[in-house]
C-alpha cells in the first residue's frame, strides 16, 4: 500500500513544487523585487560632490519644485469625482430611471466610451476641439474673437475625462439601479412621495455602496491619469514620471529618484484609497429582503417644465458623447484635403485613410515642388501604423492569454485548498499589482531590468532592443492579474462542487474532470476575461509610453505620433486621416469583442441549442419556399 | 453486500462519525435518516470514496475498498443538486461515464438509449440541454447517468429535496418502482422521515455522528430504541409525571406516546386510563383532525381519523383515553439525571 501511495504522491508533489516555484518566481521576480528597487532608489541619491546623500530627493521635494505635480493630480482627481459622478449618475438615471423619450438611442450614445477610450478617445476629442479642430475652427469662423486654444491644459483634461470616465457608471450603476425592487418604489409612491422624493429617499440610498466604489475608482483614475494630461498638456504626476524616466542626470538633478518618489507617492495614495474601499465593502451592503422582486418601471416626470429640462439635458449630453464618434467616422472616409481644411466634402468619399497609398507633392524650403511616392497612406498600408497594430495585437493577445492561464491554474488550486494558508497567500500575491499604480510597475520594470545584473533573468538586459517586448508582455500580464482573478474566481463559484464529485464518481481522473467538466463551465467567463483584457491592452497607453522605444512602439504610441505636425517635407502625411481611420478600426474591434462577450458568450447551452433550432427551422422554411416556387413554376 | 466496520471520520478536531457499523444486504433499499449535520451524508460520501475515514473499513462484496480511488469503486451516485453537467446535452451527460470506460461509439449509443427508455426519457429530450428539462426530468437524467455504467450499488443524497411537494410524492413512488425493477442495492440519504418510512426496507437513524437505531420502518417508528429516535420520527407526546403516575408508569423514565395511539371520548377498555380535559385548539387536515387538549398538568396532542367520528369544538370538555401498553419509555441520559 505504501508503494501505491508513493506512486500517487510523486507526480503530484512534482506538480506542486513546479507550481510553487513558478508563482514564487512571478511574485518575487516580477512584482516585489522591481518595486522594492524603486522604493530604495529614492534614497540612492548623490549630492553635487558625488557623495551619497540619501535624503536629497526628499529635501528637493519639500523645497517645493515637485509639489506642483502632486497638487495638480489631486486637483484633477477631486474635480473629476464631482463631474464624473454628476454626468455618470445623470446618464444612468436618464436612461434607466426616468421616462425619457428615445432612451434606447440615448443609451447607445452614452455607451460609446466603452468602444474607444484612452489615447484613441483623447485624440478624437482633439480632432474636434484642438486649436485646429473641426469644432474650434467652425466656432472661430463664427466668433473670430474667441481663444482658439481654449481646449488645452486643465480645462481640456477635465472636460475630456469627465465624459471618458463614465463607462464604469454605465456598467455598475446601471446594474445596481436595475436590481432595485420596484415594489419599494411603489410603496413610497403609495405613501405619497413624488418621483424625485422617491429617488432621493428610496432609490439613491440603495445605490450608495456602488456610488462609493465608483467614486474611489474615479479618484484613482484621476490621480493616475496619463493619456489626457500627456496629449493635452497638463503637468500631473504620471506624465512627469515618464518624462523623468527618460531623462538623464546630466540634464537635471537625480531624475530617476524623483520619478521613483512620485510613483511611490502615487502608490501610497492608491493603497490608502483601496484600503478604505475594501474596509467599506467588508462592512456589508444593503441586501434586498424581497423574495419576489418586481422589475423597475420608468418614472414619468409629471411636472412639464422639469420634463422638458430633463429631455434637453439628456440630448445635450447625447450630442457631447456622439459628436466625436460621428465626426471621426465621417472624416475617416474623407479626403486628405478635406481633413486638413476641416471641411466636409460631401462630393468625395474615400477609403484612402484605411487602405490608400498615394503620392504626395510638397514644397521644399528652396521653393521647389517634390513628390514623395506613396506618402499619403492609410492605416493598413502605412508601415509604421501597421507595425504598431501588429505589435500591439501580438503582445496584447499573449499577455491577455497568459494572465488567463495563470489565473485559471491559480484559482483551481485555491478552490481545492479552500481555507488553507497556501491558497490565501496565492490569492494575495496575485492581487498585489492591484495595490500599485500601473506606472509604478512599469517604471520599476524599466529601471530594474535595464541592467545586466538581474541574475534570475539570466543577466539579460530586458529593456534592451527586442527584449523590451518580453518586458511589455510581462507588464501587461502582471497588471491584468488582479482583474482576471476577480472575474475568473467569481465564475469558479458557479461550479457546483457536486459536479466534480459526480465526474470523479463516473470514473474521470482529476485532470480529465478539470478539462471536460470544469473548464467548459468557466470557459465563457475565461474567454470574456481574455477579450476584455485584450481590448484594454490593445490600445493601452500608460505602459506603452513608459516602455516606448524602437522595438516597443505599440499602437497607442503610433496614434500619439499621429498628433504631431503633419505633412512637413512630405513626412507624416495624412496622419489625421489615419488617426480617424484608426479610431474607427478600434471602435470596430472593441465593439465586436463586446458583442462576442456580452451577446454571444453569455448564452448557455440551452439558449445555443434553441438558437440552432430556430436557424434550422428558418432554413427549412426558406428551402420549403424555394421548392414551392420551383413546383409552381 | 456492504459492510461498514468501525468507521471514524474526523474533520480537523471535529469527529463527524463515531465508530459507524452498518450492514446493507444485496438488493436492499437502505436509508440513512437524521437531522442536518448528523453524519448521514458523510457516511454516504465515505462509501463512495469522497471522504477517507481515519479508521475502519468499507467492504463491498467481501472486498475492502477503503482506499480504492473514487473512480474505481463502481458505486453510482445521484446528488442532491443532481450535478448534471450544464455544458453537455442530456445524451452527453448520460454517456459521460461510458466514454471514460472507452466503450465503442455504437455500444455507448445503445446503452444510453436503453437506459433512457427505462427511465422514460424520449429521444428528443436526449438532445436537449439539461437546463431545458423540468426538475423531474432532470432527476431521471441523474438516475440514468448513475445507472448506465452498471454499478453494483447506487447512492442517493437527498434526491427529492429540490422538488415541490407534489412532485416529491410522485417521484418518490417512481423511485421505489425503479429500484424494484433494476433490483439494485440502494443507499438513500434523507432528513425527511416520511420519505424514509415509505421508501425503505431498513432505516439507520443518525444523530451527532452516531447511529441510534437500525431497523425496518415499523421497528423504528413503533419500537424506537432511543428517546432521540422516538422524538425525531413522527410527532409524539412526552407524558408529564402526573399522567405517568395515573397510568401506573415508571416515573424514573421518560414516557412517550404517539398521537394516533390516543383517542377522544371512547369507552376505555380494561387497563386503559381516561384523562379529562378541554380542547384548546383544533387543526383540521381533512384526512385527520388534530386536537390540542389541556389535561391540567400538560397539553396533549391527539389525532383522530376523519372517518365520521364526532368533531369537537374548542373549549369543549372531553376525555383522552390512554393505553399504557402504547407508551415507549426511556432511561434518562446520565447528564440529565446529574
Amino acid at each position: 500500500m505504501n508503494q501505491t501511495l508513493d506512486r500517487k504522491l510523486r507526480p503530484e508533489l512534482l506538480v506542486r513544487l513546479v507550481g510553487v516555484a513558478f508563482f514564487a518566481y512571478l511574485f518575487f521576480g516580477f512584482m516585489l523585487l522591481p518595486c522594492l528597487n524603486t522604493l530604495t532608489s529614492i534614497f540612492n541619491t548623490k549630492n553635487a560632490a558625488g557623495e551619497r546623500d540619501p535624503f536629497a530627493v526628499i529635501r528637493f521635494f519639500l523645497a517645493g519644485t515637485m509639489g506642483k505635480y502632486v497638487w495638480n493630480s489631486l486637483k484633477l482627481a477631486v474635480l473629476l469625482v464631482i463631474t464624473v459622478n454628476v454626468v455618470g449618475i445623470s446618464i444612468v438615471l436618464l436612461t434607466e430611471y426616468f421616462d425619457i423619450k428615445g432612451a434606447k438611442i440615448l443609451r447607445l450614445g452614452y455607451m460609446t466610451t466603452m468602444i474607444y477610450s484612452g489615447v484613441a478617445l483623447v485624440t478624437g476629442y482633439m480632432f474636434l476641439y484642438a486649436n485646429d479642430g473641426i469644432i474650434t475652427t467652425a466656432l472661430k469662423n463664427a466668433f473670430p474673437d474667441m481663444n482658439p486654444n481654449w481646449f488645452s491644459g486643465f480645462n481640456a483634461v477635465l472636460f475630456t475625462m469627465t465624459f471618458a470616465c463614465t463607462s464604469n457608471h454605465m456598467l455598475f450603476l446601471r446594474n445596481a439601479i436595475r436590481g432595485i425592487d420596484y415594489n419599494t418604489v411603489e410603496a413610497a409612491r403609495n405613501m405619497g412621495a413624488n418621483p424625485f422624493k422617491v429617488l432621493w429617499k428610496v432609490v439613491l440610498p440603495t445605490l450608495i455602496p456602488t456610488l462609493f466604489s465608483l467614486t474611489v475608482m474615479t479618484f484613482i483614475t484621476g490621480l493616475c491619469a496619463m493619456s489626457a494630461p500627456t496629449l493635452l498638456g497638463y503637468d500631473s504626476i504620471n506624465p512627469e514620471i515618464v518624462r523623468l524616466a527618460g531623462s538623464s542626470s546630466a540634464d537635471e538633478a537625480f531624475p530617476q529618484a524623483r520619478a521613483a518618489l512620485l510613483s511611490i507617492i502615487l502608490a501610497m495614495f492608491t493603497i490608502v484609497l483601496l484600503t478604505v474601499l475594501s474596509a467599506y465593502e467588508r462592512r456589508g451592503h444593503y441586501l434586498s429582503v424581497s423574495k419576489t422582486k418586481a422589475r423597475l418601471q420608468k418614472q414619468k416626470i409629471n411636472n412639464p417644465v422639469a420634463n422638458v429640462i430633463a429631455h434637453i439635458y439628456a440630448y445635450v449630453l447625447f450630442i457631447i458623447y456622439m459628436t466625436p464618434v460621428v465626426m471621426i467616422i465621417i472624416f475617416s472616409f474623407q479626403t486628405y484635403s478635406a481633413i486638413r481644411l476641416k471641411k466636409l466634402d460631401l462630393g468625395h468619399w474615400t477609403l484612402i485613410n484605411f487602405f490608400g497609398q498615394q503620392d504626395f507633392e510638397y514644397l521644399t524650403s528652396r521653393g521647389k515642388y517634390k513628390t514623395r511616392v506613396g506618402s499619403i497612406s492609410g492605416v493598413f498600408s502605412n508601415d509604421a501604423t501597421l507595425g504598431g497594430i501588429k505589435l500591439s495585437f501580438i503582445l496584447s493577445a499573449l499577455a491577455a492569454a497568459l494572465a488567463c492561464v495563470i489565473v485559471v491554474v491559480a484559482v483551481n488550486y485555491m478552490f481545492k485548498k479552500k481555507n488553507k494558508g497556501t491558497g490565501v497567500i496565492l490569492e494575495y500575491a496575485l492581487l498585489f499589482p492591484w495595490l500599485l499604480p500601473t506606472i509604478l510597475i512599469c517604471y520599476s520594470y524599466r529601471t530594474f531590468f535595464n541592467s545586466n545584473n538581474v541574475w534570475y533573468v539570466g543577466n539579460m538586459n530586458l529593456y534592451y532592443a527586442q527584449n523590451v517586448r518580453f518586458l511589455i508582455v510581462m507588464a501587461y500580464t502582471v497588471t491584468k492579474l488582479p482583474f482576471s482573478l476577480r472575474m475568473i474566481k467569481a465564475s469558479f463559484y458557479s461550479i457546483d462542487e457536486e459536479l466534480e464529485d459526480a465526474a470523479r464518481n463516473l470514473g474521470s481522473s482529476q485532470i480529465g474532470t478539470f478539462l471536460k467538466v470544469k473548464l467548459p463551465i468557466i470557459l465563457p467567463s475565461v474567454l470574456a476575461v481574455f477579450a476584455l483584457n485584450f481590448n484594454a491592452l490593445f490600445t493601452e497607453y500608460d505602459m506603452s509610453a513608459t516602455f516606448a522605444s524602437t522595438y516597443g512602439t505599440s499602437y497607442a504610441m503610433v496614434i500619439q505620433a499621429m498628433c504631431a505636425e503633419e505633412g512637413l517635407y512630405g513626412y507624416n502625411v495624412n496622419a489625421s486621416g489615419r488617426r480617424c481611420a484608426s479610431t474607427v478600426f478600434i471602435m470596430l474591434v472593441s465593439g465586436l469583442i463586446l458583442y462576442l462577450v456580452y451577446g454571444v458568450g453569455s448564452r448557455d447551452l440551452g439558449e445555443r441549442l434553441e438558437a440552432r433550432d430556430r436557424r434550422r427551422k428558418f432554413f427549412e422554411k426558406l428551402s420549403g419556399r424555394k421548392n414551392a416556387k420551383k413546383e409552381a413554376s | 453486500m456492504i459492510k461498514l466496520n468501525d468507521i471514524v471520520v474526523k474533520f480537523g478536531d471535529f469527529t463527524a462519525l463515531h465508530n459507524i457499523n452498518v450492514q446493507v444486504r444485496e438488493g436492499e433499499f437502505f436509508t440513512f435518516l437524521g437531522p442536518s449535520g448528523c453524519g448521514k451524508t458523510t457516511t454516504l460520501r465515505t462509501i463512495t470514496g469522497f471522504i477517507e475515514p481515519v479508521s475502519g473499513t468499507v467492504v463491498v462484496k467481501d472486498r475492502d475498498i477503503t482506499h480504492v480511488p473514487i473512480e474505481k469503486r463502481n458505486i453510482g451516485i445521484v446528488f442532491q443538486s443532481y450535478a448534471l453537467f450544464p455544458t453537455m446535452t442530456v445524451y452527453d451527460n448520460i454517456a459521460f461515464g461510458l466514454k471514460i470506460q472507452k466503450l465503442k461509439k455504437d455500444e455507448i449509443d445503445r446503452k444510453v438509449r436503453e437506459i433512457a427508455r427505462k427511465v422514460d426519457l424520449s429521444d428528443e429530450q436526449l438532445q436537449k440541454a439539461v437546463s431545458q428539462l423540468s426538475g423531474g426530468q432532470q432527476q431521471r437524467v441523474a438516475i440514468a447517468r448513475a445507472l448506465v455504467t452498471g454499478p453494483a450499488i447506487i447512492c442517493m443524497d437527498e434526491p427529492l429535496s429540490n422538488l415541490d411537494a407534489k412532485l416529491r410524492v410522485q417521484l418518490r413512488n417512481e423511485l421505489k418502482k425503479m429500484q424494484k425493477d433494476f433490483g439494485i442495492t440502494t443507499i438513500y440519504v434523507t432528513h425527511d422521515q416520511e420519505e424514509a418510512l415509505t421508501l425503505s426496507d431498513r432505516i439507520a437513524v443518525f444523530n451527532k455522528g452516531y447511529i441510534e437505531q437500525i431497523g425496518t420502518p415499523n421497528e423504528v417508528y413503533n419500537f424506537s430504541k432511543t428517546e432521540f429516535v422516538c422524538n425525531f420520527i413522527g410527532d409524539i407526546n412526552r407524558l408529564s409525571d402526573e399522567v405517568a403516575a395515573k397510568a401506573g408508569l415508571d416515573l424514573k423514565k421518560h414516557n412517550y406516546v404517539r398521537l394516533e395511539r390516543l383517542h377522544v371520548n371512547v369507552e376505555p377498555r380494561p387497563g386503559q386510563v381516561a384523562l379529562p380535559g378541554t380542547v384548546t385548539m383544533r387543526e383540521y387536515y381533512g384526512l385527520y383532525i388534530k386536537y390540542y387538549i389541556d389535561i391540567g398538568s400538560q397539553t396533549i396532542k391527539v389525532i383522530e381519523k376523519n372517518d365520521g367520528v364526532r368533531i369537537y369544538e374548542e373549549g369543549q370538555a372531553v376525555e383522552v383515553i390512554l393505553d399504557p401498553a402504547d407508551v415507549m419509555a426511556y432511561e434518562p441520559k446520565a447528564e440529565e439525571t446529574a
